[in-house]
């Protein structure tokens, strides 16, 4: 750690980690009651649960965004945080904040959170994603208004690096884009573009470049690559991330009541989408090969370069599968979606928040480089446990795509969506072992802190 | 003067490969894009005849002159900095720029006339086509153009040199491909029925 | 490095940009003339072809280069040619 107001990334990384614990097991519960109705019902419905497995998701990315910001922002730009005490004021705003949400969604009926929060007065709630009382949403902004302030007189203040200036230009994007979530439309079409606009053009958008950022910088610390080469290719992967990522918003429009261009619009753009995940790939190959050192931090590596990989598998190539319009017709809406969101949030947004925790972590917790060896060995089974559980919930649920789209959508006797969830429900099954597998790689990621500290830390650089 | 013909050869193209990763992925897009079009009219070709007739071709030679006189230009602004004339490749830069205006200013004429006669995305497929494409060419037409005269004011602050004009190639290049996007343009939408 | 094109100078992309204007020409009064069919849409789509080939080897200078690079631009005017071809081609059918 070369600055001493990295420090504050600290608690955001420790409340990210325990948001995704609290995110894990609501999803454990949703996936059993998709095979067993009643489960920890009337207790928590189907629909809270997943409320709150979508919604922790969100927050404890967005607070892992923050810490990861905070921790690479100093360092970047060759100055201390330009107010830690800001930041550090923020993050318990935003955690209680984000407690109290949950509180809500979990004790209160949610009309009756609607009520109790004054949602009439500027009405927000009930979209998918951004279920979050109205009051909470402006606590989102407030905290990221300070927290862009924060990182931006930082980056004025000192060295300016391309890195620091896309992670800058990401967040940007992240809180302008938020702004959308407050504006909510009596008519449909209007209501489903501005949604969009938020979920979309965060995910596929603002938050790619967040991506490339933390990866960038990962890259540039571990391998020790000139910074020009990694610029050249944030550059024409940002460029791409933004033509592809904007127009392709129109995969989203093909069923809402927008012109029927977007068909053709959409279909295009976003089949194009799959590239700068692509470059992002090659990108981190090439980088990790041209290393000019080894970095004792394997487990750092290893997520930086799982990252890119399943980024490309999940938002990539799982998105491309149900992308294009004629497609999407029998698809849409289905456990394709499902698949692919998993696979896409766990590849892009888990891993790169990891990525660099991992590599921040030993550093904030007073190591010269790394953790003992082993640490990092549990860490890195925690690494394949998980992916590897990802890529089987992924498939499972592909699979469970593929039959319901066409027992539910195609042939001569389409059947009734009950009738079809009966019939998949082994999928189903197989999924929940899948995901309590993951679970066991959590355990195994959070237990990689504890052990072995008291051994020597791993050799240094050789 | 001999050629050492171990020299005369080179393994990458010229300019920067990140900007030719950029133009292979537009260029992808555009192919996708002229495909679809060829596809769709097999399905309306009656339609496509039609509506090809209410186009300005005259309208489209003067841009494709425009543009391949404009690529004519930036080949000389090359040439010139690679003699290590600075001043020279401004001026051919800047004379490249004034065609990529011409088409600009000739394209919107163009649509203006589209406006007022009611035409838009949804008209029908043919317009669809047609208004996408040409509209998403003249956004790049825009895009080389920032480009060019960004390489135009380095170059002019003296930036470049017959040693080290990687950033002129790089411009010449994606300005290049804009010129050939537009090479297949013209007759398949304009002329080809 | 230098390449072929710095040895021969200007003159071959001025030659090449003459018949660039000649085929646009030609193209542009194909049209004119009202004259359709699928003979007509191969010559003009063979023509396009060229023209492309010609800025990808000369202008863009894809022509001095040797291994992969030298590749892409033939590539891409070959599949989409061939594409719109067989389009058209099954459109007179």
């Amino acid at each position: 750690m070369q600055y001493k107001s990295q420090a504050v990334a600290k608690p955001y990384f420790i409340a990210a980690i325990a948001l995704f614990v609290a995110q894990v097991l609501f999803g454990l519960i949703m996936g059993l009651q998709y095979v067993v109705g009643d489960f920890l019902f009337p207790e928590i419905p189907f629909n809270v649960a997943r409320m709150v497995h979508t919604n922790a998701l969100i927050v404890w990315l967005l607070m892992a965004f923050m810490g990861a910001s905070y921790y690479l922002v100093p360092e970047e730009a060759e100055t201390e945080l330009y107010s830690p005490g800001l930041a550090t004021l923020m993050f318990w705003v935003f955690l209680v904040a984000a407690a109290l949400t949950v509180a809500g969604y979990l004790l209160l009926s949610y009309s009756t959170l609607a009520d109790v929060t004054m949602n009439k007065l500027l009405p927000t709630m009930g979209r998918e994603f951004l279920e979050q009382p109205t009051i909470t949403k402006i606590g989102i902004v407030i905290v990221a208004l300070a927290f862009l302030f924060n990182i931006g007189m930082t980056i004025l203040r000192g060295r300016k690096t391309v890195i620091n200036l896309v992670l800058l230009m990401g967040l940007t994007g992240l809180a302008v884009f938020f702004l959308f979530a407050f504006y909510n439309p009596d008519n449909l079409v209007l209501d489903k573009y501005f949604w969009w606009w938020v979920v979309h053009l965060w995910v596929e958008g603002v938050w790619e470049l967040i991506l490339g950022a933390i990866l960038a910088f990962v890259l540039v610390k571990t391998t020790g690559v000139d910074r020009e080469v990694i610029e050249k290719w944030l550059y024409v992967i940002i460029a791409m991330t933004l033509i592809t990522g904007i127009i392709g918003t129109g995969h989203h429009y093909y069923w809402i009541g927008a012109p029927e261009y977007w068909q053709w619009w959409g279909s295009i753009f976003s089949a194009m989408e799959p590239i700068p995940f692509f470059m992002m790939t090659v990108f981190a190959f090439n980088i990790v090969n041209k290393r000019r050192r080894d970095h004792p931090n394997k487990p750092a590596m290893l997520w930086a370069l799982g990252t890119a990989v399943m980024a490309f598998l999940g938002a990539g190539v799982w998105g491309f599968l149900h992308t294009l319009s004629p497609v999407n017709y029998y698809t849409h809406g289905s456990q394709i979606t499902a698949a692919h969101g998993h696979m896409a949030f766990y590849g892009a947004y888990v891993m790169i928040n990891i990525t660099i925790i991992s590599y921040a972590m030993p550093l904030l917790r007073g190591r010269n480089a790394a953790n003992p060896l082993k640490s990092q060995v549990w860490e890195m089974w925690s690494f394949w446990l998980m992916t590897i559980a990802m890529v089987f919930i992924t498939l499972f649920l592909t699979g469970a795509g593929i039959l319901q789209a066409y027992l539910q959508r195609m042939g001569e006797n389409p059947q009734p969506f009950m009738v079809v969830q009966e019939q998949i429900s082994l999928f189903y099954w197989l999924r929940e072992i899948a995901g309590v597998i993951f679970l066991i790689g959590l355990v195994v990621y959070i237990a990689s802190f504890f052990v072995g500290q008291n051994d020597p830390e791993a050799a240094t650089e050789s | 003067m001999t050629v050492d013909r171990s020299v005369i050869q080179s393994n990458y193209p010229p300019g920067d490969l990140a900007i030719w990763i950029f133009i292979l992925a537009e260029l992808a897009v555009f192919a996708i894009f002229f495909a679809a079009y060829a596809f769709t009219r097999l399905q309306h070709v009656e339609l496509f005849n039609e509506y090809q007739l209410t186009l300005d071709r005259e309208a489209a030679l003067i841009n494709t002159l425009a543009l391949i006189t404009s690529s004519y230009f930036v080949v000389r602004s090359v040439t010139a900095i690679k003699l290590d004339d600075r001043r020279r490749c401004v001026h051919w830069l800047l004379a490249a720029l004034s065609m990529g205006l011409l088409f600009l200013i000739v394209k919107t004429f163009e649509y203006v006339q589209h406006y007022s006669e009611g035409i838009n995305l949804s008209s029908n497929i043919f317009y669809m086509f047609y208004l996408s494409l040409t509209f998403f060419h003249f956004m790049h037409v825009i895009m080389g153009m920032v480009i060019l005269a960004a390489i135009a004011v380095m170059a002019a602050r003296g930036r470049y040199s017959r040693q080290e004009h990687t950033g002129v190639e790089s411009g010449a290049s994606y300005w290049h491909m804009v010129d050939l996007v537009w090479l297949i343009l013209f007759p398949l939408v304009y002329v080809m029925r | 490095m230098k390449q072929l094109s710095d040895y021969l100078g200007i003159r071959p992309c001025t030659l090449v940009y003459l018949l660039l204007i000649f085929f646009s020409l030609t193209t542009f009064l194909v049209g004119q003339m009202g004259f359709s069919g699928l003979g007509m849409s191969l010559l003009v789509l063979s023509l396009a072809l060229i023209k492309g080939q010609l800025v990808g080897s000369y202008f863009m200078g894809l022509g001095s280069v040797c291994g992969l690079w030298r590749w892409p631009v033939f590539i891409w005017l070959f599949i989409p040619g061939i594409l719109i071809g067989m389009a058209f081609t099954l459109s007179y059918q």
